[in-house]
């Protein structure tokens, strides 16, 4: 490639139709193939300005996790337990059942003082590191829009995703892996929509992988011929380059033809290179104790090697086998949380753990949170009495918090109501996170655009303020 | 922030004291003391809190002006935004701006409310008068659309609101080389050859007669010529050779599965829906096959596209006493169904993916960005989106009941599977204009109609029912410019490989121009008089010579025009997932021709039938569909994307797909009796058509040789994935 297009006035100029986009992947690719794919350089350092971060990983609590019960302690709650709440906010809940107090101690820990419930006996240990923001707030408390907002800044099913966007505005790292990929053992409530790349083009989509399984070859489709061995299948692409170069001499000026023929290349190396990025086994022993054998614990633990081979954004879904929504707890808030906490609490803190000893959590941003919280007062059905009592969906206010990727650690911003009711304090937007992880990443969100059916798109639509707040 | 030195904050306070204690106009009698004292309190007061809070998003320095209210200018203020004046200057309770201050209703600034403090200074200035200095000349005000009207005899003048007419191109000299190669003879041919004189390029030489078949058979039924047909196509002289082969083609069922795919993808076709709550399948579509059935046989039967068009909005309405053609309605039928249906707003976004579908689709007009506004480059206003949104409001999504037998429920199938899924009538109603789209905010009610810039000034509005018929009658009106002009780009993008409009689902005046709008015009035209067939159109498209050159890439040709915007050669391209599938089904003997039915997920190695026949899910779409560039059934795809990517090859490669039907390949082939290199002669007679070459012929003899039956299965795949298998000369 000899055309000194940079990045950016592609990015720029493909607003203009289809053809810049696929200049743009196959300059990409092209220039991945060049360099030497081993030094894992990155094709831009950012898009707009200097990032602070350089690759995130989006660790979403699927079902929502109570605000009241880990990180926005509530004393007024245990005063008022069992009153009603007043306010006419909430339309169509029934809240008969009044305040309910969380079981759970808080105390302030390290040196800034950050809070949290004793349900995160680990994660304290990293409390100067988190940023934690009480003052998020969405638009819905329904499961399906609440997640399509929180991934892709809308509510309904037809809008690229936040890593698309970023591999979109970014590219990859390492042409050997993907750029984006969705960690999930099974699929969550809403399902591929949540890392589809929609009218973004293709390889900007998700990679799924099912972390149900442990074998490479299931994590990832096609990795390996069936039955050929590695030096049998090199014999075979041989002759089909041959092919390929005989079909190419007979038609001389056809660009595409040289593409496919390097694209054919890359896959056989890939294999390779996946082979090895998915294989836990290759982690000690010790480390692979520290994240330990859950599907979370797998999830995050494949993340982070992906994350240290240049994939550029990683998204953990905290599912199960048998639950697409664990942190749903409309029974049993309590035991709930704790069974939950308990296994993420160990896992995000092993991997915080793990980032900060491979010097890594400086430009990786971690995100932690689901797509809403749940209600301070207490959800209790005929069939369930206070002990097993259930917190519902609640989205005027809750907690979320990140952590590394030049984001201030030891910060507690904003706050909700005495209640945990309303965010009322520095309030903060899902498109204002998605505004601020943008510009983390190099990125401003109000430039990032894509033209598509005649007008131009982006991640935060008209919306979005970055909240600086949060920069180191 | 604050535009005063931190001296005055002491000053302020006191000033405040008195100001909040006594009102301000009562401090003093003469009048222009009076005013200097309020616009005094505005720039201590008032100002800095609108300032600090307001005008990131409420004025002229704003990104984008939000609510169209601007707060920095006097005149801005008391015209305010969308919905109506901010302030009414003596009277606080009737001003919106102090709602939306003190959270009634509204909420401003949206982070969280200003201190009381504040509060009381607008309600004493509002009180007071709201003064405010007058502007110092700042840009122009930002209009409200009402003061900004769209100028419609200008808008009618854009080329894509010009009724198309027909055009004589120049005549080509006998004497003229070209005129041999067939190029004199075809209305379309001699466009093209005007436009390439321009330019001072000549046209590609035609292309061999092995290639030519090839890309008429992908082109025309998405699959290869045998070894046989092309044998049989290279030994006809006959003058009439290629007409026979056209005709041919055009008659086989093939013609019709291979093009249903086009219109799938208009169409957005899909079984089911983006998010399934739990095992809830009551919103899913089992049997959406019936409509891509009846997609299949309309195309088969050459069905008029207006005719076409038409039953999909309306067969209904147009033939009540044939439910039969009723399946057609599935077009809207099948359209996506979101979350929390009933809902108004819910609603309104599923209105907005019909509108989307058939403005783009049908007219290549972008109507949907007219939901939250005016059109900010078409001549289409907010009011338009909801004349035709009222349609879709009075037409309720409806699954009819298979039979008798089954079990309903307020008319409909209670359980899905047992239902066609198509449309009906609902209660016939206008809407009202959503201010910037919000369901909460009605603006003025607007009758059902068609577009005005198409319409016309005074256009008759939709009283029959819903107002489907009325529309689908619009749609397809030889009066309206778009419906043959968009239509025929589509078709010619997929032969030509290249639109004539760039972008084939925006003629806009953010689309591309034509690059032959004389020959544009001249088809849809002739079009519409060959009663909208589009087998004649696929005809008339395949024989010219413009597609009959060669795909040679010349350097000095490239040279003037690198896109070939100007048509000098055929472009190479790539085959579709669907042919690329189909073509492996066919060259390893496996295909199944049965035609229509239920689906099938195309990469199950037992499920043999064509790639059109696939499940087409929006949830979770199949891989190997998703992996090929299918586009997203969420909505309307206006063309696709073409990627070549890693994991792409990694199917090529490693798929059971593929290594199943190397292997069944590589059995039609394998022959005791026969030595290899007869064998691979055959090998290549399957795959592409022709004979190998010497050294495609020694390599192919020097890999199988000592390699047994795996050595076969191992060619039989390198065949099946090398260039020349999915790239068309």
């Amino acid at each position: 490639m000899n055309t000194p297009l940079s990045r950016r006035s592609l990015l720029r100029r493909s607003g203009a139709g289809f053809g810049a986009v696929g200049l743009l992947s196959a300059l990409a690719s092209n220039r991945a193939f060049a360099a030497d794919s081993a030094t894992g350089e990155s094709v831009s350092g950012g898009l707009h300005h200097p990032p602070r971060a350089k690759r995130v990983i989006f660790l979403f609590m699927n079902g929502a996790p109570s605000h009241v019960d880990t990180f926005d302690p509530k004393p007024m709650l245990a005063k008022h337990e069992g009153d009603t709440p007043t306010g006419d906010e909430i339309a169509n809940k029934n809240r008969s059942s009044g305040y309910m107090p969380s079981p759970f101690p808080f105390r302030a820990h390290g040196e800034s003082g950050v809070v949290m419930s004793d349900l995160f006996p680990n994660l304290s240990r990293h409390a100067d590191d988190l940023c934690v923001v009480r003052s998020m707030h969405t638009d819905v408390p329904n499961h399906e829009p609440g997640l399509l907002l929180m991934q892709s800044g809308n509510q309904q099913p037809t809008r690229p995703c936040m890593g698309s966007w970023l591999s979109y505005g970014l590219g990859s790292e390492n042409a050997n892996l993907p750029s984006f990929v969705a960690l999930s053992p099974g699929l969550p409530v809403v399902g591929p929509q949540l890392w589809s790349n929609a009218f973004l083009p293709g390889q900007h989509q998700g990679v799924e992988i099912n972390t149900n399984h442990f074998d490479v070859d299931k994590l990832i489709r096609n990795i390996r011929h069936p039955h050929l061995s590695r030096a049998d299948q090199r014999d075979q692409l041989n002759l089909i380059q041959r092919f390929n170069e005989i079909h190419r001499g007979q038609r001389p000026g056809e660009a595409v033809l040289e593409t496919h023929i390097r694209s054919m290349e890359l896959a056989f190396e890939m294999q390779r290179e996946a082979s090895e990025a998915f294989d836990l086994n290759r982690e000690t022993t010790l480390t692979r104790e520290a994240y330990g054998d859950s599907e979370f614990g797998r999830s995050c633990l494949l993340g982070r090697r992906l994350l240290e081979r240049g994939v550029r954004v990683v998204q953990v879904f905290y599912v199960n086998k048998k639950n697409k929504q664990p942190w749903d707890t409309h029974k049993n808030n309590n035991s709930g949380h704790e069974t939950l906490c308990a296994d993420a609490d160990r896992v995000t803190a092993a991997l915080l753990d793990d980032l900060k000893s491979r010097g890594m959590l400086e430009d990786t941003l971690v995100i932690w949170g689901g797509e809403f919280g749940r209600t301070p007062y207490a959800q209790i059905d005929k069939s369930t009495d206070l002990k097993h009592a259930g917190r519902d969906h609640h989205h005027t206010g809750f907690s979320m918090w990140l952590a590394g990727g030049g984001v201030r650690g030891g910060l507690t911003h904003g706050a909700t109501d005495d209640f945990g009711m309303h965010a009322i304090e520095k309030r903060v937007h899902v498109h204002d996170l998605h505004a601020t992880v943008l510009h983390l990443m190099g990125i401003d969100h109000t430039r990032l655009t894509y033209r598509y059916s005649g007008r131009d798109f982006r991640l935060t639509d008209v919306h979005g303020r970055v909240v600086d707040d949060w920069f180191a | 922030m604050f535009p005063f030195p931190l001296g005055c904050a002491l000053r302020n306070v006191l000033l405040f004291v008195v100001a909040s204690s006594f009102t301000v106009p009562v401090l003093a009698e003469n009048p222009a003391a009076v005013e200097a004292e309020s616009l005094d309190f505005f720039e201590r007061k008032i100002r800095p809190v609108l300032v600090q809070h307001c005008y990131e998003c409420h004025s002229a320095g704003a990104d984008l002006v939000q609510g169209g209210l601007r707060l920095d200018e006097r005149d801005a203020m008391l015209r305010g935004g969308d919905t109506g004046a901010a302030v009414q200057p003596g009277q606080p309770g009737g001003s919106l701006l102090l709602a939306a201050l003190r959270y009634d209703g509204v909420q401003m600034p949206p982070d969280q409310p200003l201190p009381k403090h504040v509060l009381r200074d607008f309600e004493t200035w509002i009180r007071s008068g709201a003064a405010m200095p007058k502007s110092t000349g700042s840009p122009a005000m930002v209009q409200p659309a009402a003061d900004n009207p769209i100028d419609w005899d200008r808008a009618r003048e854009f080329w894509a609101f010009q009724k198309p007419a027909l055009h004589e191109p120049s005549e080509i000299d006998a004497a003229n080389k070209m005129a041999a190669d067939n190029w004199s003879e075809r209305k379309l041919d001699r466009f093209v050859v005007a436009r390439l004189a321009e330019q001072g390029i000549a046209p590609n030489e035609p292309a061999v007669k092995q290639v030519w078949l090839r890309r008429v058979s992908f082109d025309l039924i998405g699959l290869p010529p045998t070894f046989e047909q092309v044998e049989e196509f290279i030994a006809d002289d006959s003058p009439l050779a290629k007409q026979r082969v056209v005709d041919r083609l055009l008659a086989s069922p093939a013609n019709a599965e291979r093009w249903t795919r086009l219109w799938l993808d208009v169409a957005r076709y899909a079984e089911d829906q983006a998010h399934i709550v739990g095992n809830n399948s009551s919103l899913t579509y089992p049997n959406a096959y019936l409509y891509r059935d009846w997609v299949i046989a309309a195309l088969a039967a050459d069905m008029p596209y207006d005719e076409f068009v038409r039953l999909q909005l309306a067969a209904d309405l147009i033939h009540p006493d044939d439910p039969s053609s009723h399946v057609a309605l599935g077009f809207m039928g099948l359209g996506p169904k979101y979350y929390r249906r009933n809902d108004l707003e819910v609603m309104a976004d599923e209105w907005e993916d019909r509108i989307d579908t058939v403005t783009r689709g049908l007219l290549g007009l972008t109507v949907a960005c007219a939901r939250c506004h005016d059109h900010k480059f078409d001549p289409i206003p907010t009011t338009d989106y909801y004349a035709l949104a009222g349609v879709f409001a009075s037409t309720e999504m409806f699954n009819r009941p298979l039979d008798d037998s089954v079990e309903t429920k307020g008319g409909q199938a209670k359980n899905p599977d047992q239902a066609i899924h198509i449309i009906r009538e609902g209660k016939p109603h206008d809407l009202n204009v959503m201010i910037r789209g919000d369901a909460k905010r009605l603006g003025p009610q607007v009758e059902r109609r068609f577009l005005s810039v198409i319409a016309g000034s005074d256009p008759e509005t939709f009283d029959d029912g819903s107002g489907r018929r009325e529309l689908a009658q619009a749609l397809t009106d030889r009066s309206n410019p778009l419906a043959a002009r968009v239509i025929v780009n589509r078709i010619w993008d997929q032969l030509m490989g290249a639109p004539l409009v760039g972008t084939p689902s925006n003629f806009g005046a953010l689309g591309s121009l034509p690059t032959h709008p004389l020959l544009l015009d001249d088809l849809a035209v002739r079009f519409m008089a060959a009663d909208w067939s589009i087998k004649w159109l696929q005809r008339e498209i395949v024989l010219s010579a413009t597609y009959g050159q060669s795909s040679h890439v010349d350097p000095v040709k490239s040279e003037l025009d690198p896109d070939n915007q100007w048509r000098w050669r055929m472009p190479r391209r790539r085959l579709s997932v669907e042919a690329y599938r189909d073509s492996i089904l066919a060259v390893s003997g496996q295909l199944d021709a049965a035609l229509q039915g239920r689906s099938i997920e195309p990469d199950d190695v037992a499920a043999n039938r064509r790639t059109v026949y696939s499940k087409v899910s929006r949830l979770d779409l199949n891989p190997m569909l998703a992996r090929f560039d299918f586009p997203d059934p969420n909505a309307h795809s206006p063309g696709r994307h073409e990627t070549t990517t890693p994991l792409q090859k990694l199917f090529l490669l490693n798929s059971p797909f593929l290594v199943h039907y190397s292997s069944k390949l590589a059995g039609q082939v394998v022959r005791q009796d026969a030595t290899d290199a007869d064998q691979i002669m055959q090998l290549y007679r399957r795959t592409y058509g022709r004979e190998p070459n010497d050294d495609e012929l020694q390599l192919a003899i020097t890999f199988v040789s000592d390699c047994g039956d795996e050595g076969w299965k191992q060619l039989a795949q390198a065949l099946l994935v090398s260039n020349e298998m999915f790239l068309v000369d």
